[in-house]
């Protein structure tokens, strides 16, 4: 194959994995609709807060985090929705760990982690963010639980 | 137990120079007269995935290139990150690496090149966008039972 076609398949390449990159990065962390109306049972769920078993939902708004053991941007994404809830008493942050639990993956339809569902006040399930959330998606979910 | 903590920028940086090297395989494996320095190259590459699948991305010698010029140059990282996730991604890489030299071996047409391409596109996201695709295939490959 003569330079110049290596040349161009090698840019191809380079080109075609930077359009997927740009897309990731505009569809991760951006919060979609839901419209399931899917309950969340915490029973189910199992999930432990500090040690002791979570029993309800926020008074406004719950994220619900699932991570799994080999997941890059789970803990900082854990972070940042640890100083929400520590600036309001009406927001919860769940964070359940879904490695073993695929019971869970199956039935919230987990593809990647972190993934996070913003439940309302009786945990109904309002919207899903895959990825590490952003900024703006955060204020936003936010503003629409405002009482 | 803790977790062992990495610098993220660590698998970023050595991610590029992986990213580097695969281009130039495509690029030297996509003519015979070059095509069995393209298999050296990618048997290197397989070996590097290897050792950073099976030791830990701290133990790469990219880690060492990492800790020993740049890393000095740096400010410190605003957090660390576990270094499970990276350690994944070598083996997704190593597997991927594999499937090239086995197709090459057996003799099936552009088979290095195409996962070379593939190997490309996995570095080069994690060393730009800071996206591991190792990672995040990790539930999805469990869910499809291809890994327990």
């Amino acid at each position: 194959m003569d330079q110049t076609s290596r040349l161009l398949l090698v840019l191809g390449v380079i080109t075609l994995a930077g359009i997927l990159g740009l897309i990731w990065r505009t569809t991760q962390g951006r919060a979609k609709l839901l419209k399931s109306g899917l309950q969340v049972d915490l029973k189910e769920l199992g999930a432990t807060k500090n040690g002791v078993s979570v029993t309800a939902f926020g008074e406004r708004i719950t994220f619900l985090q699932f991570s799994s053991e080999f997941c890059a941007t789970c803990k900082s994404t854990a972070r940042v929705f640890g100083e929400l809830e520590s600036h309001s008493s009406d927001v919860l942050h769940i964070e359940v760990d879904i490695t073993n639990r695929l019971d869970l993956a199956n039935k919230y339809n987990i593809l990647q982690t972190p993934t996070t569902l913003v439940l309302d006040k009786r945990g109904v399930v309002q919207s899903r963010i895959g990825g590490a959330p952003k900024q703006n998606t955060l204020e936003e979910q936010l503003g629409t639980f405002v009482i | 137990m803790a977790k062992p903590q990495i610098d993220p920028r660590g698998p970023r940086f050595g991610a590029a120079i992986t990213a580097t090297a695969l281009a130039v395989t495509i690029y030297l494996g996509l003519d015979a007269s070059t095509e069995a320095a393209a298999f050296t190259l990618l048997l290197v590459l397989t070996a590097l995935f290897a050792i950073g699948a099976i030791f830990g991305t701290s133990k790469h010698p990219y880690a060492w290139l990492f800790k020993t010029f740049v890393r000095p140059r740096l400010g410190a990282p605003v957090e660390l990150e576990d270094a499970a996730p990276p350690q994944f991604a070598q083996a997704v890489g190593l597997f991927v690496a594999g499937v090239g030299v086995v197709l090459h071996l057996a003799g099936v047409e552009y088979g290095l090149v195409a996962a070379a391409a593939a190997a490309f596109v996995a570095s080069f996201l994690n060393s730009v966008f800071n996206y591991c695709l190792g990672c995040q295939m990790y539930l999805g490959l469990k869910r499809l039972k291809v890994i327990r």
